[in-house]
């Protein structure tokens, strides 16, 4: 099986190089971010694991982003695992191979930002890294297995658009699961029987984790819906188009905007946090974390546009052959950024600080509410932004999609 | 009306058309056949202001459209003309219907007018039941007829086919094939049909035979 | 003895006289050269004789004299074994097209270019005469179509290798 991991490895396209890098470095940075979360929370000291427990979530969009680079070039991956099939690979053996991809390359990009660390924190205890390496590589080897799952069930005909799945009851157990951990862990406080004081922060942590995941899973749905209202009213070419292929693929859509929706969730639920209680210093660096985020959300869509610019391929260059401009067919692409993002930012903006209103209540000041807003309508506007902004950048990788003159 | 004059293309070293020269007059019905690699496709790109030829000019109406800047040959190729892939390249995210409605849509015509319009060239094609379904769900045969439909809606003054019926089988090509004759006959559309089939040739007015980028000596009149 | 075939054939239905099967028969198989009504009743004459068709009834309704032909046991039998009768396939080539080009050989180019122009520009008239033909004159031109067009790609395949050769 390593032979073979091998083999393919020599006859990498140039995207999937790209892709390498990305998962080697997102496992890089996520490493970091968790080693450094897990040496504050050790402080004895509120401040400080605040800082903590907001780097070690920050890891979440950071894996999201290895998970999403995963998929990267999965057109050209989809068509390999399947001809690997046909060349009588067991399913088994195509997930292993896929997870022998991803793990080997988080277990580089992991060791390196473990070292990075090491070296920066010679002083602290250092027992949590390889913990943390192991932790990294095993997920990065989960998602490797789990990238070519299309490919996996059907060697024939590979599924390139799976169907449209709404949202099922397990991503409501999810968001109840993760709200129900979160208050219960901001109700009881202190007083946990395990993990001893910190116990609550471990279930409010957990809960949050939880919830995250349920909305990302949610906003597929959220997605369609806005997708589906736009179609049916849409006057212009570009708006119905952008419109139905949103609708067409949600999932892809909610996939990559996962990162941004935390980003956007975080950022509300820090700015509701910092009309409450003056940490300064452990605010600035989570505003800082933040703009990491809002980085990786942006590589997040670019993974996610490049993606998509090789499914529209054909249909997108029989258009301009047909007059349409491409201009036009850049403002389907920033439509739909502006169809997909819209819902979901302004969904995780709120959450973010009703999530903190609501486990404060009891002493959460109506004053502070505007603050609070204010910073949740800039979260929510800068998620926006960053759709549009790589929907526009992504003009010339269309205008090579589009090019007629390579094909004879 | 639409004409080719000593057009030339290279691919890297390849001579994919050699000082070809053709003229296809309104409402006229021209076959370009040859064996693969002789040059069809190319040359329809070229007539059709896809890919800019090398040597060689191209006129309608005799105006040059060869060299014009971008956005005019956009809009020209918008305007005045219409394409038919062998795979239909149609959306597939779109029902039938909207696919039909798009180049209306992106001349800025009114929803409800270029739906109607779109709607009333699916019955002409005889496709009106599947109007609602996604292009995935039709069949190779109804696909063609939705990309015929495409290509006509805008009435344009040429319709260029290249191998609209590869993908299909003897039938489903006639249905095809008699559906694109009439209709762009109906709207005096002159088409250029790509084919190397000898019996889809014969739905044209006339053959154009390439063989290695050249038109074949004696045939072309 | 094909025609012989061809009438039973249409005599299962119910007996006709020569007339009508001449009708039928230049309906039915559109494209085929028309039948001669000498030749309609010599075949009919030959049937009877095998005892594959008998004369079922002679009619005289002021006009000239009209023979009605049933089909026989026999008849139906021996038109059941031809319809089930694989055609063999044919052993030689024999078509002038051929052997024009087997004797030329590479200076049938010319010849063969100009042969292309005569057959496309009948599969042409074939094509047009579908869009409003009968289902029989249909069928008809795509069987008519389809040896055109088999001929046509050997041109095409001949052309390609006199090519070849040249370039060898």
């Amino acid at each position: 099986m390593i032979t073979v991991s091998r083999m393919l490895n020599r006859g990498r396209s140039r995207a999937e190089r790209v892709r390498a890098w990305l998962v080697a470095a997102g496992a890089a940075v996520a490493t970091f971010l968790v080693c450094t979360a897990v040496r504050l929370a050790d402080f004895e000291d509120e401040g400080g694991s605040l800082t903590g427990l907001a780097l070690a979530l920050l890891a979440v969009p950071v894996a999201g982003l290895v998970h999403q680079a995963n998929r990267l070039a999965s057109a050209t991956r989809e068509r390999r695992l399947a001809a690997l099939r046909l060349a009588g690979a067991a399913p088994g053996d195509v997930r292993w191979l896929g997870a022998l991809e991803g793990g080997v390359l988080a277990l580089v990009g992991s060791s390196g930002g473990g070292v990075i660390y090491v070296l920066t924190h010679l002083s602290g205890p250092l027992l949590p890294v390889p913990v943390v390496v192991a932790l990294v590589t095993l997920g990065g080897g989960v998602s490797g297995a789990r990238a070519g799952r299309h490919v996996v069930a059907s060697p024939l005909g590979v599924v390139r658009r799976a169907r449209v799945r709404g949202p099922r009851v397990r991503d409501l157990i999810l968001f109840g699961a993760g709200v129900g951990l979160f208050v219960l862990g901001a109700v009881v406080k202190g007083g946990f029987p395990f993990v001893g004081k910190y116990g609550s922060g471990v279930v409010m942590a957990a809960g949050l984790v939880l919830l995250l995941f349920g909305v990302t899973l949610a906003a597929t749905w959220v997605v369609r819906a806005c997708a589906r209202r736009v179609g049916r009213r849409a006057r212009l070419a570009e708006a119905l188009l952008a419109a139905r292929l949103v609708e067409a693929d949600p999932r892809a859509w909610a996939r990559a905007l996962s990162v941004v929706s935390l980003t956007v969730f975080f950022g509300a639920m820090a700015g509701a946090q910092q009309a409450m209680v003056g940490y300064w210093q452990a605010h600035a660096l989570v505003d800082v974390a933040l703009l990491v985020a809002l980085v990786t959300s942006a590589v997040a869509l670019v993974v996610h546009q490049a993606e998509e610019l090789i499914d529209l391929r054909r249909s997108f260059s029989a258009l301009a052959a047909s007059g349409v401009p491409e201009s036009s067919l850049s403002g389907v692409l920033v439509r739909q950024a502006v169809i997909a993002a819209s819902p979901v930012c302004v969904v995780a903006a709120v959450s973010g600080v009703a999530v903190v209103v609501v486990t404060t209540l009891d002493v959460y000041q109506v004053q502070w509410l505007g603050w609070a807003a204010g910073r949740a309508v800039v979260m929510a506007g800068v998620g926006v932004l960053a759709a549009v902004l790589v929907a526009l950048a992504a003009r010339p990788l269309l205008r090579g999609a589009l090019s007629t003159d390579v094909r004879a | 009306m639409l004409e080719g004059r000593g057009l030339g293309k290279s691919f890297g070293r390849t001579r994919a058309l050699d000082d070809v020269s053709l003229t296809i007059s309104e409402g006229e019905v021209v076959a370009v056949t040859g064996p693969s690699g002789a040059g069809k496709s190319t040359l329809l790109h070229c007539l059709a202001g896809v890919v800019r030829p090398e040597a060689g000019e191209v006129l309608l109406d005799g105006r040059r459209i060869d060299s014009l800047p971008e956005p005019e040959s956009t809009k020209v190729r918008r305007e005045s003309f219409g394409v038919v892939f062998q795979f239909g390249e149609l959306v597939p995210e779109l029902t039938a219907v909207e696919n039909v409605a798009l180049p209306l849509l992106f001349s800025r015509r009114g929803r409800q007018e270029a739906m109607t319009a779109a709607a009333e060239w699916l019955a002409r094609l005889e496709v009106s039941d599947c109007a609602d379904q996604r292009i995935g769900e039709l069949s190779g045969g109804q696909r063609q007829r939705v990309a015929v439909a495409r290509a006509l809606v805008t009435g344009p003054r040429v319709v260029f086919a290249d191998e609209p019926t590869g993908a299909l089988d003897t039938i489903g090509g006639e249905q095809v094939m008699s559906a694109l004759i009439s209709a762009a006959r109906a709207g005096r559309a002159a088409v250029v049909l790509v084919t190397h089939d000898n019996r889809v040739a014969a739905y044209a007015d006339r053959e154009v035979a390439l063989r290695d980028g050249s038109v074949l000596a004696g045939v072309q009149r | 003895m094909t025609t012989g075939h061809v009438l039973l054939g249409f005599l299962v239905e119910r007996a006709k006289h020569g007339y009508e099967l001449k009708k039928e028969h230049d309906h039915r198989l559109a494209g085929a050269k028309p039948l001669a009504y000498g030749q309609v009743y010599a075949t009919l004459q030959r049937l009877e004789r095998d005892g594959l068709a008998e004369v079922a009834e002679t009619q005289q309704e002021g006009g000239p004299e009209r023979t009605l032909y049933a089909i026989t046991a026999d008849g139906k039998a021996e038109l059941e074994r031809w319809l089930n009768a694989v055609e063999p396939s044919a052993p030689f080539v024999a078509s002038p097209l051929f052997a024009r080009v087997a004797v030329a050989g590479k200076d049938a180019d010319g010849f063969l270019v100009l042969q292309r122009e005569a057959h496309l520009a009948r599969m042409r008239e074939l094509t047009a005469e579908k869009a409003s033909g009968s289902p029989a004159q249909v069928l008809a031109a795509d069987y008519a179509l389809h040896h055109l067009d088999a001929d046509l790609r050997w041109i095409e395949t001949a052309l390609a290798r006199m090519k070849e050769h040249d370039d060898a």
